[in-house]
């Protein structure tokens, strides 16, 4: 108990030592030197001065939106529901991103189509619960839901972040050219 | 270091960039003056430069077409310029045509905020179909 | 046609015991000694008789298997059960193997393992990897088993491009979707058909790779119990055409139920997923439906979600009936009887109500001062009539088929009223050498019966002594005589039920059967009627036909018993109901109800065994329980009822009738001395009128029960009845 007390008035000591540094000695030339740092707002200047000096240099930061910086191939971003060449969905209401998806933000509804083939009649996604892990794009078979390279989709209301299958199919759509290639650049890792 | 050469870069970026009137037009629209290569333009009239002088991420930029004024937006990057914007792969699709397939949808920028905004709805057909009493006579 | 393992004919044919019957049948044989065996080891002591399988199981391992049943005959083709037994030179098939003193088995030795592993391997250079988009993925059991025994990588190598091998798919009606690629050959569909359903649609062609199961040339797979060959399919070969990708096992939630679609109460499982019924499946219940279902159970649920109520309708100045609030509703009904008296009240059960609706009904109207309270489905009244329990169950039960070996079936055709019972007759006829006979027109039962004749003096003669079947009935050990609701709603009704009740008595009298066997036993075509007749319900509408009401209460009654001819023109007709048909269209107000997977409820079988069903999904839109309803009109009514939740309603159902609350227990009645002795009193004699099952064609069976599966709006069954129409 003793010993605590003792430790802390040591630090105390240190703290103050360090926020109320001791003050200049009371000697004509460093007096002199100290006034006339001040009166000529030599410390000021120099600040200025690189502040200048950085005005003609390259900034370090991007000039969003002009400039953008690196993204992986395998970003994940906005989703999206893919087609095959012929046009027809890929996706065919397996619902394994349903059920790997840990946020569950994905809802899936399906049924028989006209054709016989399996399709989803529903294909939900809410992008607010949506943790962006990737989960469902792994656990697709048929690489039909895939993160995309978009991420500049802000909104300005919640609802419009509960994408339906035709907004992500139409997503699919307009990003395909982006989505194939980087598939393709990824392809041998996968 | 001699400072001649970044007086001969000034003005190159000065030129570059459309005299002084066209300089100081740009900057007032981008905040900031690059000299560069025009590597393509895509067909919304969007200019893409590259100069590799400049630290990745900004070694590529967008200059975006003058029909969207001040209006521009980052989303009005088409995903094949997108790619290569984003430094995912450095051959350009003035070089590496992306694939083309005939159900590919041109390009949007994001539309919240317009009336042409996505709204959600419901792809499904009603769960419970409700009993209509037959017409009285 | 490949070689099945047919045991069962055999057995039916020589007589001889063997452990394939008491597999399947509940032979009360006595138990020999048991031996001793040694599973992994385990010392486990075993019934001599049963097979190597089942021995692993009673020492704790589950031996993987494809083809095996418990409840069918055993194939031995699919290998997948393959152990080790110490001393013998190859792994055997432990399905078909029968225990021996002192077997050692190994079922998880690495040559057992090595060898299913083959098996498996096998079964999967031709089993397509689609299971992305079958229906059992989730639920397979080739996709459990190959996490164990599968290879992690394949040495199927397509080198001539010729692809695996593919079967035609076979269009065997609307019920049952058909991948044959995805068959494995197990012929558990075959065994279901032939051995339970009765059926021999089903069969294979071909040998080895070449082997099909179909149904040799194209047709409808035409039995009322289908639906079951989808269970039992181990792959998603059989799938259900309805539900066909509509659902994944994982993402359903199963509540377990009891079905209403006839008065057995199999019990099933309600698998709903977001507020929808997406399928039902059957759930164990040794003494009703084993785990069998028939199709009506199963696939009626699509119009659970089709001609709903969903709000309260009232009919406006033009006499059509519209949607309004629950307060116009009751207000409504409120003008209309304030001022009446009791007897120009009345009220009708229809054959889906649970006790809990008809309870609160009955407790409105005798408030009211009314007791006219009926039921669409007749019973005689006269005599004893319902007021002894014993005279409208099934006092026999439904497994007490298996223990008798007389059966005689008067007017009725168990195969359509009741086909998960009549699987368990054929089960009885084939393990327990029981004698089935009819009276009244024969129907294709799937088993062979003696028919008697059609006329209900038969059942006199019988009586009297003077037909010669009356000897085999006497002769029998355990006799049992059923006969069918529908013969009550004839004209002479009543003379039928005396001379069944006479026909009984003299039976149990001549057999010397004993006083606990039950000989008569009635078989109910509509859920609800036990419990409403339990209630004090009078069974048929005679009472309002004679003494028409002001205001007419149909609690889901669509059967036009009463129509708007038999009524005083300014009557007024209340319906609740959950499904808008006969009875909506003629009500001037509707008050929608839910239907039996949408509530807790209780459901009284034809054994008198009282189940509840329970709330799997929210009743659609505005509807509510049906008790409920009733109980807030009676609050708007000024005759408040005294419950408020369910547990207040049951205390009411027990104090009413105390077997409705004791749930899953047979309530059992023995007056059939004095019930006898009452029905002397009948006079009405017995008609010349050939007694007709109403059900004689598999589409009949597709057709009844409009009121609540909507069956004119639902698909599945609809399309069905027209296959099996134009066959």
């Amino acid at each position: 108990m003793v010993r605590h007390v003792f430790i802390n008035c040591v630090l105390c000591v240190h703290f103050t030592e360090q926020v109320h540094p001791e003050e200049g000695k009371l000697e004509w030339r460093e007096m002199t030197d100290r006034a006339a740092n001040t009166a000529f707002m030599i410390e000021l200047s120099k600040g200025l001065g690189i502040v200048m000096s950085h005005l003609f240099k390259e900034p370090a930061t991007i000039n969003y939106p002009f400039e953008k910086g690196p993204l992986s191939p395998r970003f994940r971003g906005e989703h999206a529901l893919r087609r095959y060449p012929s046009g027809e969905e890929r996706c065919i209401a397996c619902k394994l991103c349903e059920a790997i998806c840990p946020a569950q933000a994905i809802t899936i509804e399906a049924e028989t189509r006209a054709d016989g083939s399996r399709r989803t009649t529903r294909y939900d996604i809410d992008m607010t619960k949506c943790i962006y892990c990737g989960f469902c794009q792994e656990a697709c078979p048929v690489d039909a839901v895939v993160e995309g390279p978009n991420f500049e989709y802000s909104t300005e209301t919640h609802e419009e972040l509960i994408y339906n299958k035709e907004k992500l199919l139409e997503n699919g759509d307009r990003w395909e050219p982006e989505i194939a290639g980087n598939l393709q650049a990824d392809y041998l890792y996968r | 270091m001699s400072v001649l050469p970044k007086f001969r870069t000034f003005f190159k970026i000065i030129k570059e960039n459309g005299g002084v009137v066209g300089s100081f037009l740009k900057l007032y629209r981008t905040e900031e003056l690059k000299d560069g290569t025009l590597v393509g333009q895509d067909k919304y009239g969007h200019k893409y430069y590259e100069n590799k002088r400049y630290f990745i991420a900004r070694s590529r930029w967008v200059d975006y077409a003058d029909d969207v004024g001040m209006d521009y937006d980052g989303s009005q990057v088409p995903p094949e310029w997108h790619r290569w914007l984003h430094y995912m792969t450095d051959d350009p699709p003035t070089k590496v045509p992306p694939v083309t397939r005939k159900y590919i949808l041109d390009h949007i920028e994001n539309r919240t905020g317009t009336h042409e905004q996505y709204v959600p709805y419901s792809t499904t057909k009603p769960k419970v179909h409700a009993w209509q009493s037959p017409r009285a006579n | 046609m490949a070689t099945l393992l047919r045991l069962w004919p055999l057995k039916r044919g020589l007589g001889c015991p063997g452990f394939i019957g008491t597999l399947a049948s509940r032979a009360q044989s006595t138990a020999p000694e048991k031996i001793e065996i040694f599973v992994n080891d385990k010392p486990v002591k075993v019934d001599p008789r049963s097979t190597v399988l089942q021995a692993c199981a009673e020492g704790g391992v589950q031996i993987p298997r494809f083809c095996f049943h418990e409840r069918l005959s055993i194939a031995g083709n699919c290998r997948m059960c393959l152990v080790q037994v110490e001393g013998s030179p190859k792994p055997v098939a432990s399905c078909a193997m029968p225990v021996m003193k002192g077997m050692k088995i190994k079922t998880d030795s690495p040559d057992t393992r090595k060898a299913r592993e083959g098996v498996m391997e096998f079964l999967l250079v031709n089993h397509p990897l689609d299971c992305p988009i079958c229906d059992q993925g989730g639920e397979c059991d080739l996709q459990d088993q190959s996490m164990n025994y599968g290879s992690d990588r394949s040495r199927f190598t397509d080198m001539e491009f010729a692809g695996k091998r593919a079967v035609e798919d076979k269009n065997i009606g609307p019920l049952v979707k058909t991948i044959m690629t995805r068959c494995i050959h197990c012929t558990r569909c075959i065994r279901f058909a032939s051995e339970v359903a009765g059926v021999e649609d089903l069969g294979t062609t071909g040998r080895g790779n070449d082997m099909v199961v179909g149904t040799y040339v194209e047709k409808l797979f035409k039995s009322e119990l289908s639906g079951n060959v989808i269970d039992l399919c181990p792959v998603g070969a059989l799938t259900s055409k309805p539900y066909a990708f509509t659902a994944r096992p994982w993402e359903t939630r199963k509540i377990e139920s009891v079905d209403v679609m006839d008065a057995l109460g199999s019990n099933i499982v309600v698998s709903t997923r977001g507020g929808e019924v997406m399928r039902v499946l059957p759930r164990i219940h040794e003494d009703i439906n084993e785990e069998w279902i028939s199709d009506k159970t199963r696939f009626a649920y699509d119009g659970l979600k089709r001609q709903r109520l969903v709000t309260p309708m009232a009919k406006n100045a033009q006499g059509q009936l519209v949607s309004t609030e629950w307060e116009e509703a009751f207000f409504r009904i409120v003008e209309k009887t304030v001022s009446l008296s009791g007897d120009q009240i009345a009220a009708i059960a229809g054959g889906h109500c649970d006790a809990e609706a008809l309870v609160a009904l009955k407790d409105i109207l005798n408030k009211l001062g009314s007791e006219a309270l009926c039921t669409e489905e007749v019973f005689p009244m006269d005599a004893a009539g319902t007021d002894l329990r014993s005279n409208y169950l099934m006092n026999g039960r439904i497994v007490g088929v298996e223990e008798a070996d007389k059966l005689l079936l008067i007017g009725t055709n168990p195969r359509y009223e009741a086909p998960v019972f009549n699987a368990k007759i054929r089960k009885s006829w084939i393990h327990n050498d029981l004698d089935v006979a009819v009276i009244g027109q024969q129907p294709d039962l799937t088993y062979e019966c003696e028919h008697l004749g059609e006329s209900p003096k038969l059942i006199q003669d019988l009586v009297d002594g003077k037909h010669p079947y009356s000897k085999v009935l006497a002769g029998a050990k355990k006799p049992m005589i059923i006969v069918g609701s529908a013969m009550f709603q004839r004209a002479d009704g009543a003379a039928v039920h005396r001379a069944v009740s006479s026909l009984a008595q003299t039976v149990r009298a001549k057999s010397g059967c004993g006083e606990d066997w039950r000989v008569l036993n009635v078989l109910h075509r509509v859920a609800s009627q036990v419990a409403a007749l339990d209630l004090g319900y009078k069974a048929g509408v005679e009472v309002i036909r004679n003494n028409p009401p002001k205001v007419l209460f149909l609690l889901g009654a669509d059967d036009n018993t009463i129509t708007r001819d038999d009524l005083p023109k300014d009557s007024f007709i209340v319906y609740i109901g959950s499904h808008g048909d006969n009875g909506a269209s003629m009500a001037d107000v509707v008050l929608p109800g839910a239907a039996y997977t949408e509530k807790n409820s209780t459901y009284v079988n034809t054994e008198g065994r009282a189940q509840q069903t329970r709330l799997a999904v929210t009743p659609p839109g505005m509807a509510r329980e049906d008790w409920k309803i009733i109980r807030a009109l009676s609050e708007i009514l000024g005759v408040t009822l005294p419950y408020d939740d369910l547990n207040e309603v049951r205390e009411r159902l027990e104090e009413v009738s105390p077997n409705l609350t004791r749930y899953g227990d047979v309530e059992e009645a023995n007056y059939f001395k004095q019930s006898e002795e009452l029905a002397k009193g009948i006079k009405q004699q017995l008609s010349d009128q050939p007694l007709t099952p109403p059900q004689l064609a598999l589409k009949d069976f597709y057709m009844t029960d409009a009121d609540i599966t909507s069956i004119t709006d639902n698909v599945a069954l609809r399309e069905s009845c027209h296959g099996v129409g134009q066959q």
